[in-house]
């Protein structure tokens, strides 16, 4: 393959107009695990799988969706670490807007920021592309929004989306059970269910996240037993 | 590592580069702009259940009241208030930075701040800048540690204290504490000893006065009450209203009209492109 002369170097670009070391990465995110996300009528939902790689891990202390704002939070496929990373930058970035404009973030600046720092990995010398595609979940004066971040820095806004492991059927299925006018509830249980259908072994409170965020802007984490309820709801 | 090059604000510090010119400005007669200082009565108690802050709100620049009804309890954290004295930029852009520090704190380490936090990062600001910044403090706050008070002053130096009072009406205001302070305050005797020092500040000290500002601190809730007191009303408005009599005589009205100035030209074409 004529491309494998070209994959060694972030900063060039191969003959057929690809830059492999982002194509690498996106294997690394394909392989990470299933995350998704539902933009409902009311709100948005994101979740994902939290599979340990082993039962002595303490489960509480992992926590895979994080809050970027009171409004915004966030999940991620692939790199746990290059996720904190860019955890952290976007805090610190819409902190400062904050500072700046007294106004909170809307979601799509804050989205752009993020991409523009992984865009940065992409064009400079001596680093590499983030392993992670990010789904930002935020609900601002535009209402409730949802955008997928890729490591290439590239963002766009989905009603719902896939990534990770079983994503193509993860896709299938939210397009078939998406409406527009769905409710959040409605939505956590498609996501629910979404999940349960990749799922490998017994799915229960403790080895999904969801995080959701409704009218009242405020972005929380659902408890382990929030989630046990939906569960049975689902069943 | 080359970064694609973003918009950074110029690193830490103030830049002196201005200071010769300014010399040689005021030499050359130039009355240097005054700043809006607060000239306060801050003060702040424990009592049983956490802490009171309290402040006046005026805020003058030389002689004159610049501001009537200001607010000098500032936001440090929703746990956390921090009363301010001196140039009143300075108290506002110190706790904004701390404030927004500690926000991004909260969130990596998910934990509700400490005032000791809040303490040594204004503290450490305040030295690095030694005494420049002329913002003198009292912060109090309910943490998982308990009610804490601390007075910083503009040099980075910090006392912690049961009561304590800072500003100018300071002297009037610990007068009050030191006669009437006593362990195990409920929440009204506090309220009414906090009002009673911040009003002796007021009608004793020129450099505080207007209304009284409160802030109650307690284990998971806050209670700001903006202009709790205002022993300072304004009592006589005339309802005749008032008329300015204008200043210049009018002597002669001439009104000139402009006329037009038009060219005729003979055998002129239409117009050309």
């Amino acid at each position: 393959m004529g491309d494998s002369q070209y994959s060694f170097s972030l900063t060039t670009f191969s003959p057929s107009g690809k830059l492999v070391q982002i194509e690498h990465a996106l294997t690394a995110v394909g392989s990470g695990q299933t995350s998704l996300g539902i933009k409902a009528s009311n709100g948005v939902v994101i979740a994902t799988e939290k599979k340990l790689p082993s039962i002595l891990v303490d489960e509480a202390s992992v926590q895979k969706i994080q809050i970027l704002t009171p409004n915004i939070g966030v999940v991620y496929s692939g790199m746990g670490p290059d996720s904190r990373v860019l955890v952290r930058k976007s805090r610190k970035q819409a902190e400062q807007y904050h500072r700046l404009y007294k106004e909170p973030i809307p979601v799509t600046q804050l989205v752009r920021e993020t991409a523009a720092v992984m865009q940065e990995f992409t064009q400079s010398g001596g680093v590499r592309p983030f392993g992670v595609s990010l789904l930002v979940a935020g609900y601002d004066d535009k209402g409730p929004q949802l955008y997928q971040v890729d490591p290439s820095g590239s963002y766009f806004s989905w009603k719902a989306s896939a990534m990770g492991k079983n994503v193509s059927n993860a896709k299938t299925f939210l397009e078939k059970r998406y409406t527009d006018d769905m409710e959040l509830d409605d939505a956590v249980h498609t996501a629910i269910l979404t999940l349960k259908e990749g799922f490998e072994g017994q799915i229960s409170g403790k080895n999904i996240e969801i995080g959701i965020i409704s009218a009242d802007k405020k972005f929380r984490v659902l408890t382990p037993s929030e989630i046990e309820d939906y569960l049975q709801e689902v069943e | 590592m080359s970064k694609v090059a973003i918009d950074m604000p110029p690193k830490g510090g103030f830049s002196f580069d201005l200071c010769k010119r300014n010399d040689m400005l005021v030499k050359n007669g130039l009355k240097m702009p005054s700043f809006l200082k607060t000239g306060t009565t801050i003060v702040g108690l424990i009592f049983q259940d956490g802490v009171i802050l309290g402040a006046d709100t005026r805020a003058t620049e030389g002689p004159i009241v610049a501001d009537k009804n200001c607010e000098k309890i500032h936001y440090i954290a929703p746990n956390i208030y921090c009363c301010g004295a001196g140039t009143a930029a300075d108290t506002e852009a110190v706790t904004d930075m701390i404030s927004s520090q500690l926000t991004l704190h909260r969130y990596h380490t998910g934990r509700e701040s400490r005032v000791v936090t809040a303490l040594s990062l204004l503290k450490s600001h305040l030295f690095n800048y030694q005494g420049h910044v002329s913002a003198a403090l009292v912060l109090g706050g309910v943490d998982i540690t308990g009610p804490h008070l601390h007075t910083i002053y503009p040099h980075g130096s910090t006392d912690t204290l049961p009561y304590a009072t800072m500003g100018s009406g300071s002297l009037a205001a610990m007068a009050i504490f030191e006669s009437k302070y006593r362990e195990g305050l409920t929440r009204d005797e506090g309220v009414e000893l906090v009002a009673e020092a911040i009003r002796s500040g007021i009608f004793n000290d020129l450099g505080s006065g207007s209304n009284v500002d409160i802030c109650v601190l307690t284990k998971g809730h806050k209670e700001y009450l903006r202009n709790h007191e205002t022993p300072n009303p304004r009592t006589y408005v005339s309802e005749k209203g008032y008329s300015f009599s204008k200043k210049t005589e009018i002597l002669l009205t001439k009104i000139t009209p402009l006329v037009e100035k038009i060219e005729i030209i003979e055998g002129g074409d239409a117009m050309e492109e």
